[in-house]
């Protein structure tokens, strides 16, 4: 049997069986969960070679799976991703009511997007797009928390982004009879210009919606902060990339070929500039980890998007790399909050604090995934973040470089909220029987962690199949001589050229660190946050003082106005209208049989009286 | 009978069958009572059996019945059909009065009025 | 061959009659001679379907008379895989209601199990017939039996909601003598083929004028907006089955009716844009006005109408895709509102007002039916995997293909409302605590509505899964459609009767 197909029907099958396998005591839901990913993934990565494709008919259709270059970028986040979150949902989720439904939507939702992936026709691409989305929809109500908003939220946007595709789906296969994505970008060329506008419009919103561009990201604070957090790190991690791969597709293989199509570009690229900056702000404001991670994965949503907007070689390897990291020390970050949240009962940054010596390997974790996410070296974060400066600037977008700086900076602010307040600082005594997450949990963030280091120093481990797959989108092969191509890479190829610098800096940075541990260990006094001797002020038993507690109040006032406007705000208010209205109108309904008649009578008389108008 | 007066007669009957189908509609589009929007829907249906039998009258027609020794009649008979589709939905009409009636009685149980306006707890 | 189609007829109303005599015999006979019969025809039409498919359509005369002059009834891989649809549902409702509620006592029962035969022989009668008469009485044979029907639970609003259909019904079948009566004096025939053969000699105005009293007349029944006033009435007040009936049969019946007047009688080709304005209206308006709803079955029908909008949207487009497209809609939603109706008339079953806020954290208490149910949404919503997912797909891509943008923006604006209110009830079931009294024990349906649930679960997974199993014989039916010569020719030739 076909490896392509047999990965699908083992998701599938596996999906099915684990949940019925949580009607029964024990374990086996557990073990079946856990192969369900495994195996798959497994095959993926052992018996899938790119160019296999398989081929079937139904409903006069053709459908086509495969896997290219590109696609295999992203598969490795998903299956990665998707791996080690598994992992850490079965110790997360222990012990939760309807587990085996929780399995039975992460399995899918790892199926789902892996055939996004290996897709080659637009249908088989949008049914794995919906099962993703609906999927990812139970899992955000799964917990049972405003369902009627945050989840109805989710899934509207969803839907509208998805039917937006649909159409762009039909629209193509009416013009170029044929659902292939490849005769699609060879026929693209050849349409009329308003099908050149109208096709990737309606496929960017349905990826923008996916990867929480700005006027569509409503709906991800409160998606990607109600779901479960195993779930989160794969939906924050992998699931937005699904949106990026399909606007990797859409912005070089379409819209380059649209004839003065360049400003087309610049409008995504600074929409990805608008959300970054606004989500970074807005995350520096949560006092929710969750919804701190949530906002900042838009915020770096936005520098993905950026990158992959302009377009330049530089700037899309830039895009993609930040992808691959964001799911990386954003898929970390999401299991810290989760271990957190599971062994202290909150995320509230203002309620949790010092949880360093408690929670000693989940602080490691996190540190790494933030010195990644702030973009401080050497970690992979720094150096997609360098391409990204260095293409804006050699693209001569100085204003974008300005505002992405700034939302660069100003994440460092969020990024130390989120360290130092769940971590550092005084204890409280709450806090003091708090144990130290699970092995089953803390290992998957390690390892991703880890990882994030192992790329920020091999950047060539996932450079090289970035380049494969941007060779086959049409770029110039960069193979060997990435120096070329950034500064920031050595002459040895694929390494970062500061590599001398940077171990020194960390030979300094642990020599500190050892230094001031030992030093440091004799000399601690453990206080709670009550105890402030420094000022004179004698706090009340219920004032909180934990750090995070109005975190950067001055700084808010300063961008106060950028944030006033929500355009939350303006949707709910369209939707309410909407509702009013459609409430209104359904009284035509009265309820009376005669009106009922007159109707029938009203209908007769006007199309007798129009009836040439109508039949003529 | 001439053919003046056969067609003034002719026009005569369409136009009162188009009457009571008119007068019916008014009854059911603007009494209250539930019995009397019940009479209006049975003078449409007289109306349309009237159109339907004026349809298939001939002038000087007999009755359509095929017998020996006067074959040459069939070229006077009028058309059956008609008259067949009229028995029908005089039936069926019998059938949705009758049913009507029994709602009605129904409805006047259980909300004490026969007023059509009054009774709309369904609606929306 | 197992039988002809006039079996298909005759045989329920012949079982119409004999349930009460044969209720004298032994009182469980009344439930079970109508599933005998209805298999019988399940299995019956499926032959001739695949007779048909083989071998060409097949003419049926009615006592030897020959058409024109006598009635027919026109066995085709069309009026057949909807004859076949019928029946299968009626089986499933059949198996559904088998000890229903009030079903329990045999009064009740056999008045049910009369009016449900009645209900279906007449359904598939409008369907097979090829007499247009003969349509009208068939038409009011289902009427007046699914305005019993709809008053079969004996409250006040059941009454209420009786009536308002039939006032409806009654003005239908007004309009429809008019229309015929000006068919008959102008052609003469009542034949459907030899009216289509004739109608080019007709005066245009004449021609118009009897159309328009078609649509009405029949656009009653099919609960084309705004003559669908009665219809969220009749499915709220009806029986969980009976909407499931209503929705499954009797609508798909009026929708083949006008689809008929207007691919096969009438060739008034802006008729078609017509059909796309209207079906538009309706499924706007329909849809709308589901989105706040406080009574489940409601929002139902209201969504049923909606559905039988888009279908009218997808013939109106009037080539192969679009008739494909409709035919499929209209199996998709025979197939997934009777599951809808089924599994949410078991959800609010305790419940006295059939509030849709009742159903807070149901999924808890009945997880079957809550999952039946949020398949059904799933499903009629158009996501894929799912058998609804498929037809939407086709409606649009009909419509593309056409160039009909601004239809496939309006239809997938639409989509986004249905996905609010069926996932705002998904969302309660699941997702909200359980509301009510602890005390009310929650209804468990009996086996055999859970059979009859487990069937059409199976049918929607199957379609979505493999849309192959189905897509044949709906393309032969919209060939059929759309081949008018042909449909003329074979009455007129009589085809290959059985009868001799």
């Amino acid at each position: 049997m076909n490896t392509i197909i047999l990965i699908f029907i083992i998701f599938l099958g596996g999906a099915i069986l684990t949940f019925l396998a949580g009607m029964l005591k024990g374990i086996l839901k557990e073990v079946l969960f856990l192969a369900s990913v495994f195996v798959p993934v497994v095959l993926f990565f052992t018996n899938i070679s790119i160019g296999q494709t398989f081929s079937f008919q139904a409903a006069g259709f053709a459908f086509q799976w495969g896997i290219t270059p590109l696609s295999y970028v992203f598969a490795l986040i998903v299956a990665g991703l998707g791996l080690m979150a598994a992992i850490y949902a079965v110790s997360a989720m222990r012990n939760k009511d309807n587990v085996s439904f929780f399995y039975f939507n992460y399995i899918l939702t790892i199926m789902s997007m892996l055939g996004i992936l290996f897709s080659r026709d637009l249908i088989s691409f949008f049914i794995f797009w919906e099962i993703m989305t609906w999927s990812s929809y139970l899992m955000v109500v799964y917990q049972g928390k405003d369902v009627q908003t945050v989840g109805i939220k989710y899934f509207i946007f969803s839907a509208v982004g998805a039917y937006a595709m649909l159409m762009a789906i039909v629209v193509i296969y009416s013009l170029t009879g044929s659902m292939m994505i490849d005769s699609l970008i060879q026929s693209f060329p050849g349409f009329s210009f308003n099908m050149q506008l109208l096709i990737p419009i309606l496929l960017l919103i349905g990826f923008g919606v996916k990867s929480a561009l700005m006027p569509l990201h409503v709906w991800a604070p409160g998606a990607y902060s109600h779901a479960p957090m195993a779930y989160s790190s794969v939906f924050s991690g992998a699931l937005s990339k699904m949106g990026i791969y399909g606007m990797v597709i859409v912005m070089v293989s379409l819209i380059s070929h649209i004839p003065g199509g360049h400003w087309f570009r610049e409008v995504i690229a600074w929409l990805g500039g608008i959300t970054a900056v606004m989500g970074t702000l807005w995350a520096i404001k949560q006092d929710d980890a969750k919804k701190l991670l949530a906002y900042s994965s838009i915020g770096q949503l936005g520098y993905i998007i950026v990158g992959v907007g302009i377009g330049t070689p530089l700037a899309m390897m830039s895009g993609l790399f930040l992808a691959v990291m964001h799911a990386l020390f954003k898929g970390t970050l999401f299991m810290v909050v989760g271990a957190i949240e599971r062994q202290t009962g909150t995320s509230n940054l203002t309620e949790v604090t010092g949880l360093i010596r408690k929670m000693p390997w989940t602080f490691l974790a996190a540190l790494f995934a933030i010195i990644a996410l702030a973009g401080i070296p050497p970690l992979g974060g720094f150096i997609s973040k360098w391409m990204l400066y260095e293409s804006l600037i050699g693209s001569n977008h100085y204003l974008l470089v300005i505002v992405i700086f700034f939302s660069s900076t100003a994440a460092f602010l969020y990024c130390y909220k989120f360290l130092f307040g769940f971590f550092l600082g005084q204890e409280e005594t709450e806090w003091s029987h708090v144990k130290e997450a699970p092995a089953m949990m803390v290992v998957p963030m390690l390892i991703l962690a880890v990882s994030t280091f192992v790329l920020g120093v091999f950047p060539g481990l996932i450079l090289n199949p970035i380049n494969e797959a941007m060779q086959t989108l049409g770029y110039a092969n960069t193979q060997g001589h990435l120096w070329e191509l950034s500064i920031i890479f050595n002459e040895w190829g694929n390494q970062i050229a500061m590599q001398p610098i940077v171990y020194t800096i960390i030979g300094i940075f642990l020599f500190f660190l050892t230094f001031l541990t030992i030093k440091g260990y004799k000399e601690t006094r453990y206080v709670t946050t009550k105890d402030i001797s420094s000022s004179g002020e004698v706090p009340k038993e219920h004032e909180n003082l934990t750090f995070s507690m109005n975190f950067m109040q001055p700084f808010f006032r300063a961008v106060e106005p950028l944030m006033r406007r929500q355009i939350d705000k303006y949707y709910t208010g369209f939707a309410n209208g909407m509702e009013a209205l459609f409430d209104f109108t359904r009284r035509i309904y009265t309820g009376n049989g005669q009106t009922y008649a007159m109707y029938v009578v009203i209908f007769v008389v006007l199309l007798l009286l129009f009836k040439n108008i109508i039949f003529g | 009978m001439d053919d003046k007066l056969f067609e003034i007669l002719e026009f005569g009957v369409y136009g009162a069958s188009i009457l009571l189908i008119l007068i019916g509609l008014y009854a059911v589009l603007t009494k209250r009572s539930l019995i009397k929007i019940v009479i209006g829907m049975s003078i449409i249906d007289g109306g349309i059996h009237l159109l339907l039998i004026t349809i298939g009258y001939l002038k000087g027609g007999t009755a359509p019945i095929f017998s020996p020794g006067y074959e040459e009649a069939a070229g006077q008979m009028v058309d059956p059909v008609p008259q067949a589709l009229v028995l029908t939905a005089i039936v069926i009409g019998f059938g949705v009065t009758a049913v009507a009636l029994s709602l009605i009685i129904r409805l006047y149980r259980h909300h004490h009025t026969l007023e059509i306006d009054e009774i709309k707890r369904l609606k929306w | 061959m197992v039988g002809s189609p006039v079996l298909l007829i005759a045989i329920p109303l012949l079982a119409a009659f004999v349930i009460p005599l044969i209720g004298m015999i032994w009182k469980e006979l009344v439930r079970i001679i109508p599933g005998l019969v209805l298999a019988y025809m399940l299995i019956l039409s499926a032959t001739l379907l695949y007779y048909v498919s083989q071998n060409g359509i097949i003419v049926e005369t009615i006592a030897g008379w020959q058409p024109p002059w006598g009635i027919n009834l026109v066995f085709s891989p069309l009026t057949g895989f909807l004859a076949t649809l019928m029946s299968a549902l009626g089986f499933l409702v059949w198996l559904f209601s088998y000890r229903f509620k009030r079903n329990v006592d045999f009064e009740p029962a056999k008045k049910y199990f009369i009016f449900l035969m009645l209900l279906i022989a007449g359904a598939i009668g409008i369907v097979i017939t090829g007499d247009i008469f003969n349509q009208f009485v068939f038409i009011e044979i289902t009427g007046i039996s699914a305005y019993a029907l709809t008053a079969f639970y004996t409250g006040r609003n059941s009454a209420e909601a009786s009536f308002k259909y039939l006032m409806m019904g009654a003005l239908a079948s007004s309009f429809l003598l008019v229309a015929i009566a000006i068919l008959y004096s102008q052609l003469g025939t009542l034949n459907m083929a030899d009216i289509a053969s004739k109608m080019h000699t007709m005066n245009p105005t004449y021609k118009i004028i009897a159309l328009i009293f078609f649509i009405t007349g029949i656009g009653i029944e099919a609960e084309i907006f705004p003559l669908n006033g009665w219809a969220p009435d009749a499915y709220t007040e009806a029986p969980g089955p009976v909407g499931a009936a209503f929705a499954g049969i009797v609508v798909k019946a009026g929708v083949y009716a006008i689809i008929r007047m207007i691919f096969t009688l009438f060739d008034i080709p802006s008729a078609y844009d017509f059909l796309i304005v209207i079906g538009l209206i309706t499924l706007i308006v329909a849809e709308t006005s589901a989105l706040r709803q406080e009574k489940l079955k409601r929002m139902l029908a209201y969504s049923s109408i909606g559905q039988m909008g888009l279908v009218i949207v997808a013939f109106g487009i009037g080539t192969h895709e679009g008739v494909f497209a409709a035919l499929f809609l209209m199996l998709n939603h025979a197939v997934i509102k009777p599951l809808l109706f089924f599994s949410g008339s078991s959800l609010v079953f305790n419940s006295k007002e059939k509030q849709i806020a009742e159903m807070n954290g149901l999924g808890k208490r009945m997880p079957l039916m809550a999952a039946f149910f949020s398949l059904g949404a799933f499903a009629i919503v158009g996501l894929p995997p799912f058998a609804g997912f498929w037809s939407k797909l086709s409606v649009l891509s009909a419509a593309a293909n056409e160039g009909l943008l601004l239809i496939i923006v309006l239809i997938l604006i639409v989509s986004v409302i249905e996905i609010v209110y069926y996932f705002r009830v998904v969302n309660r079931i699941f997702f909200q605590e359980y509301s009510r009294e602890k005390s009310a024990a929650p209804h468990r349906p009996r086996v055999n509505a859970l059979v009859a649930m487990f069937v059409l679960a199976i049918a929607i997974l199957v379609i979505g899964f493999y849309p192959d199993a189905v897509t044949g014989i709906l393309h032969n039916a919209s060939k059929d459609l759309l081949n008018t010569d042909e449909y003329i020719n074979n009455v007129l030739q009589l085809g290959q009767s059985l009868t001799r």
